[in-house]
């Protein structure tokens, strides 16, 4: 992947040689369209003369928009926030370049909103953790126009390596909790419900920030689950009286608490969940149940825990930069917790019903199919990276990825579903490479986990196919590819009634089948094609 | 590992390529360019933990002048 950069210092020794262009400094009069991604990385210049220099700063916004409409919205654009490294105010009260730095960030940040490929990077997230005489090294930037201190380039390139992480959305889904000192101070079991340390004064108003910032991360699409070993009753009690608890049994999607090992729970908590082990984060402030976890269940992240109170909240600072955080974030996450509760109460009445067509029918279930349009490409792209499960290539796009399949002609659908506990939102996608004028390829073809057991994606599959058909398509071949986690999708092309014509060593399967008739689709489902 | 073999390390590092001798020089060495001669001097100064000054750093267009201006460093 090659990368442009915009900048106007010398900035090498952090990017780097390989795969990476710069533009001359201060110099937008190029912008190739060969490139794969841009970077627009300015810092503020040195200039003791204030209103110059604000000046200056105003006219990177007009020049960062000239960029911006040159480039083509399918490529990735990175926008690093202006921050002043070495500020010089000769009056107290010189205030014009802090304003002209805030007006271009807050720029940005309007331009981040308007153009789906643009993405705005924090930089203060790494500059705030030095002191001004470390930010910059005379030496170095008036022999060699690097502003920036070269003797933080092995820093930086962790930072941004980071950041490449995030923008590509690679992150956990599940956080799961311990409970005594953990969520709040001291023993339950000992200290009883009013006890516990939680709220009112030091320590217990640590914990009682830390519960409201989990809060706050599980309304931006964490899951929040927990396993501790306790008396169920007691904890039902504690969430229900204690007055100080912030996070109570409605926001946690599953818990375990039992005297079971945390393994075991551990491994029924993501059975529950429907979410794979390698999405979850263990948090817990003993020791010895999380060496337990790093050694049975290597896949968790088990992060250290503070040891004293007031370090939690530098420590969920940790947390989310390192596993959570992402750079858009959907609809669907914030309703996340409360989906995946849901489903839980889905599985409830399932039992009561003897057999699952009345069941399918009890349910209500809407299945709404859309063409995937530019308001969807993030949450398409963001299923192809996060589904395991129900995905019968895992192929991992990424935005621009899927933009550039749309522009190459490729089908994309997506499914929004609902029923009658609640609106599961957009929850699967199939993408179709149309091979010549009759015959499509199933590419990529994912469900996401949770509504999984209800025979939609049967029914997504079967409407999807009709509308090709209606198009002239006559033929469609699709492909198996085995992973670690979709065995369960191993036979679906042989259940659609598929034929499979070749096996490869490797497990993957090539399937045919031409398109002769309308596919029946059980009547259970509300199919809307939109 | 001796000090010429240490140097010659980080030049290795720094310009990205293993061919890299205590006859490489500035002229022949076509990675060693301006501003790679700044990292490298960045890289030598944390190494060993010494301070080269401009003046100096601009003298150490080969390896025998890099070699020799960390020995009178150290």
């Amino acid at each position: 992947m090659t990368t442009f950069v915009f900048r106007n210092h010398t900035v090498e020794a952090f990017f780097g040689y390989d795969d990476i262009t710069y533009s001359g400094y201060d110099d937008i009069s190029l912008v190739p369209d060969d490139a794969d991604r841009y970077i627009w990385f300015f810092q503020v210049p040195i200039n003791t003369d204030c209103t110059q220099l604000a000046q200056e700063i105003e006219s990177y916004i007009d020049q960062l928009d000239i960029v911006i409409a040159h480039v083509k919205d399918s490529k990735p654009f990175i926008i690093f926030s202006l921050e002043s490294l070495f500020s010089l105010r000769l009056a107290g009260n010189e205030t014009v370049v802090t304003e002209a730095i805030n007006r271009f960030n807050l720029h940005a940040i309007e331009l981040e909103k308007k153009y789906p490929n643009v993405k705005w990077v924090d930089f203060s997230e790494f500059t705030s953790r030095y002191d001004s005489e470390t930010l910059v090294n005379w030496k170095y930037y008036l022999m060699s126009q690097t502003l920036l201190n070269p003797k933080l380039a092995r820093d930086f390139q962790s930072w941004w390596q980071r950041i490449n992480a995030e923008l590509d959305l690679q992150r956990k889904k599940c956080l799961v909790l311990d409970l005594d000192n953990t969520l709040w101070g001291g023993v339950l079991g000992e200290d009883g419900i009013d006890g516990i340390k939680l709220g009112g004064d030091y320590p217990g108003n640590a914990f009682h920030y830390w519960q409201r910032s989990l809060l706050q991360l599980s309304k931006n699409g964490v899951i929040l689950a927990v396993c501790s070993k306790n008396n169920e009753d007691d904890v039902i009690q504690a969430w229900q009286l204690n007055p100080n608890m912030v996070l109570k049994q409605e926001h946690f999607a599953a818990v375990r608490i039992n005297w079971k090992d945390k393994a075991t729970n551990m491994s029924d908590l993501a059975d529950e969940l429907n979410i794979g082990l390698d999405s979850m984060v263990f948090v817990d402030d003993s020791p010895a149940e999380r060496e337990l976890i790093k050694q049975l269940l290597p896949q968790v992240e088990v992060p250290d825990f503070p040891e004293k109170p007031y370090q939690l909240m530098p420590f969920f600072k940790h947390l989310v930069e390192r596993y959570f955080r992402i750079y858009a974030v959907t609809a669907e996450d914030r309703d996340k917790t409360r989906q995946y509760q849901e489903n839980a109460m889905r599985h409830a009445e399932r039992s009561r019903y003897a057999d699952l067509e009345s069941y399918l029918y009890s349910l209500d279930i809407a299945i709404d199919v859309i063409p995937v349009d530019e308001h969807r490409v993030p949450r398409v792209a963001q299923m192809t990276q996060k589904t395991n499960q129900f995905n019968l290539t895992t192929h991992r796009y990424t935005e621009s990825d899927v933009r550039q399949l749309m522009e190459q002609g490729w089908h994309l659908f997506c499914m929004n579903e609902s029923d009658r506990f609640g609106d599961n939102g957009v929850t699967g996608t199939i993408f179709l490479e149309p091979l010549d004028d009759i015959t499509v390829n199933i590419d990529t073809l994912l469900l996401s986990c949770r509504i999984l057991g209800k025979g939609v994606e049967d029914a997504f599959v079967k409407t999807v196919l009709n509308l090709l058909r209606l198009d002239g398509y006559r033929r469609v071949k699709a492909q198996y590819v085995p992973t670690a986690k979709n065995i369960q999708t191993a036979d679906f092309y042989d259940k659609l009634g598929m034929t499979c014509t070749k096996t490869s060593p490797d497990g993957v399967k090539d399937y045919e089948m031409e398109l002769k008739q309308v596919f029946e689709i059980n009547n259970c489902y509300n199919i809307r094609v939109l | 590992m001796n000090l010429e073999e240490k140097i010659l390390e980080i030049m290795r590092e720094t310009f990205e390529t293993q061919d890299i001798s205590t006859a490489t020089s500035q002229r022949n060495c076509a990675r060693w360019d301006s501003l790679r001669h700044l990292t490298l001097a960045s890289e030598l100064e944390d190494a060993f933990d010494i301070d080269l000054e401009p003046e100096e750093i601009a003298t150490m267009t080969d390896f025998s002048h890099v070699l020799e201006m960390i020995q009178s460093k150290l």
